[in-house]
């Protein structure tokens, strides 16, 4: 006997209003602070180092480097803060795999290996409003911070830049500067979502995600950059330092002169042509690099050089970004089908 | 209101390439506290899981609240289930769980929700990891009920309770269905308890509904009859679900109701929940279901 | 209920009265209806015991029946024990104690227990306590049953069961709801026919008496009882009160 009453509850809402985005939103900010505060104190250390560091680098440049060249500058300037500006940058080039692994991975991760997504997606928010809710933000905020972070290490990095040191183009800083930083944070972290909803255990996630981060940010640097934009071909010799030579051959007579042949002549050369005036340490080696060159030029090889000049610096960070962005848009999307698609 | 709490049509569902649930045809009607028994990989959780939207059907339907897709937005609104284990995250403390309900749901009553686990005296501030395990499921049953839903599902909520936080814990939720007329889905491996506890009883078997009624109607269809064993394989007046013998005596269970008639020497006697759950599970072939699966105005239970 | 069978409900017999006053204070007080019968009762109980042969009982039965004040109603007892237990409540409300010990507060009188392990129905425990609290005196007239409610959160029962419980009550006509405000009762038992009921008791104590000479023991006596009981409720016709609930359309069993 149905003897229960239902009592006066209004009856459910024919056209149910979804809850508002705002409370999912401050579930996201709840569940996930500790995770945007330890990027954050992340960031926020390699910032301060950078700050101090960067005053640093800055007066002694403007201080011993003007005229550049001299030798004040080698010793106060680039003697004492090439190298570490090299591993600055070095080590930048983890952080955004880092920030995307521990910021996105443990997302889905944690919730399947708990088992509380059994709690979440059986509330009335609903699992894909849920799923949502929570990337999205996420996403933003760590692109957010990845590029403001970039203003300072694009500033950090000024003195070297300014000065030719470096060319923007070269992979240790391409990636930090202009907006890769932040589409490279976002991938991170779009591969991290992903990730933790493939693999459904935190660590073995974030694990895999720096794998396949690594996997694809040496892929671009080595192989995949240079091919945003067909490289121009020259054979002078005068490039500005800002260009990125990405290689060179030899010709003669308009048909192309194998990499062997080349060191085949310039060893004959260097045995049996010493040029007093090229020699300057007992190194034969130093000899070739002095100018083969100029000696293949002087006997009927043309030299050719295909690089990306400098102006092409924004194209290509474009370029990147944007392609960087449709896959974050793509791994995103991919995870929230799969959250749709997932049986318990 | 004659709503059919969950209804299922031909439900079946498959892990790789095993059947966990097959051919299930329920229509539970609501204002009931319904008892899913089964032994352990009956497909019990696979059920609830299909109901309450978790997991999708690879075959057959299944709706709940009247007609509701399970899964749907509307139906998660109406539906509150604590799985096993009572999922919580442990890191935040009981206020961060009641927030964190509150805002994932349209409709949540927190002064209910406080002044239930000022009550169970679940202090608010304490983690949920740091609570006892009793305390934990009072809390996720809170948190379910203070959704006001109009089905409950608990995935065996007592299994790890003691017994005094067992009884607890039924008499919260019972007391919400008497409050609000909240029906309840729970499922359990332990028949004990049932007998007081539900009055729809729905019996799994290998994946198969092998029964499913009002308890009232179940016990009043089934008697044991105990007479002499000689006489017991020459019975034959009503069907038989389950016999037990020795040398002298026997003990048949049938469906039989107290009108039927006892043969001589005979006797007949009532048969509990327990014992007829019992000897539906060791005889597989036996099944006693409701007719058609839309309720009609009276039930006929008939043999499969 | 929180009784034991067979012992007396605390505070009962001798909580009425004041010190050599008899069973009833206030002795020149009129008696009602309810207290002549519940005199009658007590009466019937020492004829059952063979305090009063019949002669004796049938005069002072019509005595109580006629009686106007309390002082002659314990007029009737005067060389008559207390009695163990006695069949319905000593007072009507207004006088003194309940067999209960207190006054009667809000809410109900009575709290229900549940015995597991007793294979009886629970909502047949539940009429069954309550039927038996009314005999006892635990229960009358005007009293409410406990909240549906309040059943559920003390024995973590189904409401239905409850619902069921209280609803056969109605039934059999011993309770009342009232809408908004709970059940309550409106009958007692055991005032039909109580001079009857002594003789059921006599008579009852002789078949027990022929059957322990024909070799049962208790448990036998018991069993003999129940399978008789059983059979003779089968002979009645249709509707019988344990299959009231159950929906006429059933058509038994395929």
């Amino acid at each position: 006997m149905t003897a229960l009453t239902m009592p006066g509850r209004p009856a459910h809402d024919a056209r149910l209003r979804p809850v508002p985005w705002r409370r999912m939103a401050w579930v996201t900010w709840r569940q996930h602070r500790a995770a945007l505060g330890g990027v954050a104190a992340f960031l926020g250390a390699f910032a301060v180092y950078l700050w101090l560091t960067g005053l640093r680098m800055h007066h002694a440049e403007a201080a011993y480097c003007h005229p550049a060249g001299s030798l004040g500058c080698a010793i106060n300037f680039t003697g004492r803060y090439g190298e570490t500006a090299i591993i600055v940058s070095i080590a930048l080039q983890a952080v955004p795999a880092l920030i995307g692994a521990f910021a996105g991975a443990p997302v889905l991760a944690r919730e399947l290996e708990t088992g509380t997504f059994r709690y979440a997606w059986t509330q009335g928010i609903g699992r894909l409003r849920w799923t949502a809710g929570k990337l999205v933000p996420l996403a933003v905020a760590v692109t957010a911070v990845a590029g403001a972070f970039t203003v300072l290490f694009a500033w950090y990095n000024q003195p070297w830049a300014g000065a030719g040191y470096v060319t923007p183009f070269s992979a240790r800083v391409f990636d930090l500067l202009g907006i890769a930083f932040g589409a490279w944070t976002l991938a991170a972290f779009a591969i991290g979502a992903l990730a933790g909803m493939l693999i459904r255990r935190a660590v073995p996630a974030i694990a895999a995600s720096l794998a396949a981060y690594a996997g694809l940010a040496f892929a671009t640097a080595l192989w995949l950059r240079e091919h945003y934009i067909t490289p121009l071909v020259t054979h002078s010799t005068n490039l500005p330092g800002s260009a990125w030579i990405i290689s060179h051959w030899y010709t003669k007579d308009g048909k192309l002169v194998s990499q062997s042949a080349i060191r085949n002549i310039l060893q004959g050369y260097d045995i049996h042509h010493p040029a007093p005036a090229t020699r300057v340490g007992p190194n034969t080696s130093q000899t070739m690099i002095l100018n083969p060159v100029g000696y293949l030029t002087k006997h009927g090889y043309t030299h050719w050089i295909s690089y990306q000049p400098g102006s092409r610096f924004w194209p290509f960070q474009w370029i990147e970004g944007g392609w960087l962005l449709a896959l974050s848009v793509l791994l995103i999307a991919a995870t929230v089908w799969l959250v749709r698609r997932r049986a318990a | 209101m004659n709503v059919n709490i969950i209804e299922t049509s031909g439900l079946g569902k498959r892990y790789g390439s095993t059947w966990v649930l097959r051919e299930c045809s329920l229509a539970v009607p609501a204002g009931h506290v319904a008892a899913l028994v089964g032994p352990n990989g009956a497909g019990k959780t696979t059920l609830l899981n299909l109901a309450v939207g978790l997991a999708a059907p690879t075959a057959g339907t299944v709706t709940v609240l009247g007609g509701l897709a399970a899964g749907s937005p509307a139906a998660l609104d109406g539906i509150a289930f604590v799985a096993q284990d009572t999922p919580l995250y442990k890191n935040l403390s009981a206020a961060g769980m009641l927030h964190l309900t509150r805002n994932l749901n349209r409709r949540f009553d927190q002064p209910y929700a406080k002044a239930r686990l000022g009550e169970l005296g679940i202090p608010l501030n304490r983690r949920a990891g740091k609570l006892s395990g009793g305390q934990q499921a009072q809390l996720a049953l809170t948190l379910a009920l203070a959704r006001r839903p109009r089905l409950l599902v608990l995935d065996e909520p007592v299994a790890m309770l003691d017994p005094l936080a067992r009884h607890d814990f039924m008499a919260l939720v019972l007391t919400a269905a008497a409050d609000d007329g909240v029906s309840v889905l729970l499922s359990s491996h332990v028949l004990a308890e049932l007998e007081r506890v539900a009055d729809y009883l729905i019996l799994l078997s290998r994946g198969r509904v092998q029964v499913a009624g009002e308890v009232d109607d179940l016990i009043a269809s089934h008697r044991v009859l105990t007479g002499p064993a000689a006489e017991a394989d020459r019975y034959t007046e009503r069907p038989l679900v389950h016999a037990r013998r020795a040398d002298a005596q026997a003990h048949l269970l049938v469906r039989a109701t107290a009108d039927d008639p006892v043969p001589p020497r005979w006797e007949a006697h009532p048969v509990g929940l327990e014992e007829l759950a019992m000897a539906y599970l060791r005889e597989p072939g036996a099944g006693a279901l409701p007719g058609p699966a839309r309720p009609a105005a009276g039930t006929s239970t008939r043999q499969r | 209920m929180v009784i034991d069978k067979g012992d007396g409900p605390a505070g009962g017999g001798a909580g009425a009265s004041p010190a050599g006053g008899g069973l009833y204070s206030d002795q020149h007080l009129r008696v009602s209806d309810t207290e002549r019968e519940a005199a009658t009762g007590r009466l019937a109980e020492h004829f059952a015991a063979g305090r009063l042969d019949q002669a004796e009982f049938d005069d002072r039965v019509g005595r109580a029946m006629s009686a106007r004040t309390r002082a002659d109603l314990n007029g009737l007892f005067a060389d008559l024990p207390e009695t163990g237990s006695p069949a319905v409540p000593e007072l009507p409300r207004g006088g003194g104690s309940t067999p209960g010990g207190g006054p009667r507060g809000p809410g109900s009188p009575i709290e229900f227990r549940l015995d597991a392990a007793s294979g009886v129905p629970t909502y047949l425990q539940l009429v069954q306590q309550v039927e038996h609290a009314l005999r006892l005196g635990y229960l009358t007239l005007g009293d409410q049953l406990p909240k549906v409610r309040d059943v559920v959160a003390s024995l973590a029962i189904n409401p239905n069961t409850v619902l069921k419980a209280y609803k056969e009550l109605e039934t059999k006509g011993l309770t009342a709801g009232r809408p908004g405000q709970g059940t309550f009762i409106q009958a007692t038992l055991g005032q039909v026919a109580l001079p009857e009921l002594a003789g059921l008791h006599k008579s009852l104590l002789g078949w027990l008496t022929t059957a322990e000479a024909a070799g049962l023991d208790e448990d036998g006596i018991v069993a003999l009882f129940a399978s008789a009981l059983r059979d003779f409720y089968k002979r009645r016709s249709g509707t019988g009160e344990r299959r009231a609930a159950r929906s006429g359309e059933a058509e038994g069993v395929a």
